[in-house]
């Protein structure tokens, strides 16, 4: 299969340029040949290829390097350091309306934009009323582009781009500006150039759109490539990720008991694994503990009972953003907990066969006192659900189609 | 398999940038294009009026033809250079959106940029030229043979300049305010309100290094005068000329990949 792009060791940095102090260095800099000298490094170590008739989506959240990335491949920046080669016809709708003159009509910019594309007068001449239909934007093509909606700016460059059928497609969530019917015009177009061997690179924060579109996926945080693989794994954790990232300063206020608590969580451990979460580690990114679904969890759970009495414990599933997804307490259930020391007691318990939908959930424990009314202290277990499904929402019900 | 940065110029994209620089800045007001008529002659009526009337400038040279087709001559292929120059040194700056969404070869704006003002100015010279023939000036219109080549070269030079300026303006934007009257001194130590033999004999010989100078002279000699002389100074400036050209090309290239981080 041949390759269209080749990054190797790719490195951004964006000089500092804001006094003209840095700009003159700079430019005395990149006289003598040197590197117009440090910045803001935006890009780092980033190394991928793609090949002929592969579908690859960029996620990431704003100011992850997505676009640096896109501009250092389609050759509009150079990187700092490392390599770009790309082979082939590349279109590229980098940015709404991109290279468009807003004093002039839609259509001499249709003739500016398809030159840039490599297309000819004739060719172009050929392709025209195809053009026009794909925009449909009717009279507007003979008004200046700065009257237009973005809506439309969009239709016009997502329709010459269709003209040109390019090797390789790029685009940096553009899409996302059309009404549904122009976006789903576009998705059948794109999925009709993908079925005729065309190559696609898409950034877009819609993981609707990246999973139906491409097979594969990049996800890139801080400047580096975090995760790279098939769609679901790599977008689920981006997802994951970020549910868990929004929902720290709420879990943070949760936690405020702690080793105050009267009736503390002493231990806190997977089945078969000996070590205790620190509460340190609650909010680490990439949780270690993936399960399938369908899998067991089994949990023990210590609390440490000054007075000596049985203390209630509550447990269940929140999503990573705090959602409750189920719960229940030990007394609803007529459970108590082991005695294994003086003031020390000990449940176990198992979710048998879980039915989460792939995400990223918290386990939640919270230790009670034995009347079962107050709350004391709390522990999050996270953990994520894998699976190759796309049933919506955070949990199985079980359920049959009936004739 | 192609370098992402080694971008080649395009002739569609190169026409279409032209005219685009063409309609933005001569044909979308109303009065752009009578304009450029106008504008160098109104200068040159102010001029003739200055030097011929007031200071009853004599130019031993121009005794025969009369002071205005000698300046007219001299003029306008300058006012092409001056502008072209002026211009084209924001256009990238100008054009940032493009530099920032689009990979091409950038070095293609500022030479369209050139490229425009120097096709409508040379409409304007012709009809200039035209004008003095109905006035009674001869001119030697065989000489246009030499004169086209000679313009090609003026073009050349003025891309020379514009690549220089336009990418150093990126990184310096003061250049936008020392050019006006860099030019305006260039305007007034190139033989164009006058003639070179009117220098004092010690500038003379500087003065002739003047590569303005030497289109000035060069186009008197040919269009009023019929001389076609070569010279000795041609041999060195026109290869001047093409080096200067290659060393611009370089120098913007050598910038042209950084334009992006700095505007």
């Amino acid at each position: 299969m041949q390759r269209l792009v080749h990054i190797k060791d790719v490195c951004k940095v964006y000089p500092r340029v804001h006094k003209p102090s840095e700009r003159l260095r700079a430019f005395v800099a990149l006289l003598l040949g040197r590197e117009p000298g440090d910045g803001v490094e935006v890009l780092r170590d980033i190394n991928f290829d793609v090949f002929q008739g592969a579908s690859v989506g960029i996620v990431g959240e704003n100011g992850a390097g997505k676009s640096t990335l896109l501009k250092v491949l389609t050759g509009v920046i150079e990187p700092t350091k490392g390599s770009v080669t790309t082979k082939g016809n590349i279109a590229a709708m980098l940015e709404l309306g991109a290279g468009f003159q807003p004093d002039f009509s839609g259509l001499d910019n249709v003739r500016m934009k398809a030159s840039l594309l490599g297309l000819s007068k004739a060719e172009l001449e050929e392709r025209m009323d195809d053009i026009l239909k794909f925009a449909d934007i009717g009279e507007y093509i003979n008004q200046p582009v700065k009257h237009y909606s973005s809506g439309m700016v969009v239709r016009l460059g997502f329709a010459v781009i269709t003209a040109c059928r390019p090797d390789l497609l790029i685009t940096d969530e553009v899409l996302a500006v059309g009404d549904e019917s122009f976006q789903k015009k576009c998705i059948r177009w794109i999925e009709e150039y993908m079925k005729q061997g065309g190559t696609l690179l898409l950034v877009s924060h819609s993981m609707y759109v990246v999973q139906k579109l491409c097979k594969k996926a990049v996800w890139i945080h801080e400047g580096k490539i975090r995760k790279f693989g098939d769609v679901y794994p790599v977008t689920q954790a981006y997802l994951a990720w970020h549910e868990r990232r929004r929902a720290v300063e709420k879990e943070l206020i949760v936690n405020a008991t702690g080793d105050a608590a009267y009736y503390r969580i002493e231990h806190f451990a997977l089945a078969g694994e000996q070590h205790q979460e620190s509460p340190e580690a609650e909010f680490d990114d990439d949780p270690s503990h993936e399960f399938q679904m369908g899998d067991d969890i089994e949990v023990e759970l210590r609390i440490i009972s000054p007075d000596g009495r049985a203390p209630v414990g509550l447990v269940g599933v929140v999503r990573a953003d705090g959602t409750p997804v189920y719960g229940v307490a030990s007394d609803h259930e007529h459970v108590k907990p082991v005695k294994i020391g003086d003031s020390l007691y000990r449940f176990r318990y198992r979710l048998d066969n879980i039915q989460l939908l792939p995400g990223s959930y918290n386990l939640r424990s919270h230790s009670m006192d034995p009347e079962g009314l107050r709350l004391f202290d709390s522990h999050e277990f996270p953990f994520t659900v894998s699976g190759n499904t796309k049933e919506l929402g955070y949990i199985r019900l079980p359920h049959q189609w009936l004739e | 398999m192609n370098k992402a940065g080694h971008k080649k110029m395009d002739r569609v994209f190169f026409q279409n940038m032209v005219v685009r620089q063409i309609r933005q800045d001569y044909l979308e007001n109303i009065t752009g294009f009578a304009w450029l008529i106008l504008q160098p002659l109104i200068l040159l009526a102010v001029y003739a009026f200055v030097f011929s009337t007031i200071f009853k400038a004599r130019i031993p040279e121009a005794a025969e033809i009369g002071f205005v087709p000698y300046l007219a001559i001299a003029f306008w292929p300058w006012t092409a250079f001056s502008e072209a120059v002026l211009r084209a040194n924001s256009s990238i700056t100008a054009n940032a959106d493009l530099i920032g969404k689009v990979a091409f070869a950038s070095e293609q704006i500022p030479l369209a940029s050139v490229t425009a003002t120097f096709i409508m100015h040379m409409i304007g010279y012709l009809s200039v030229l035209i004008v003095l023939q109905i006035m009674g000036t001869h001119i030697h219109w065989l000489f246009l043979l030499a004169v086209v080549p000679l313009m090609v070269l003026l073009w050349v030079f003025a891309c020379s300049i514009a690549l220089f300026t336009s990418a150093t303006q990126v990184f310096i934007r003061d250049i936008a305010q020392i050019l006006p009257p860099v030019m305006t001194l260039w305007f007034f130590t190139t033989p164009i309100l006058y003639s070179s033999s009117l220098l004092p004999e010690s500038i003379q010989s500087i003065a002739h290094w003047n590569i303005m100078a030497w289109f000035v002279e060069k186009l008197r000699e040919l269009l009023l005068f019929g001389d076609l002389n070569v010279g000795l100074s041609s041999l060195v400036i026109i290869p001047f000329i093409f080096v200067f050209a290659w060393l611009s090309l370089k120098y913007f290239r050598r910038f042209s990949p950084h334009f992006e981080d700095f505007m």
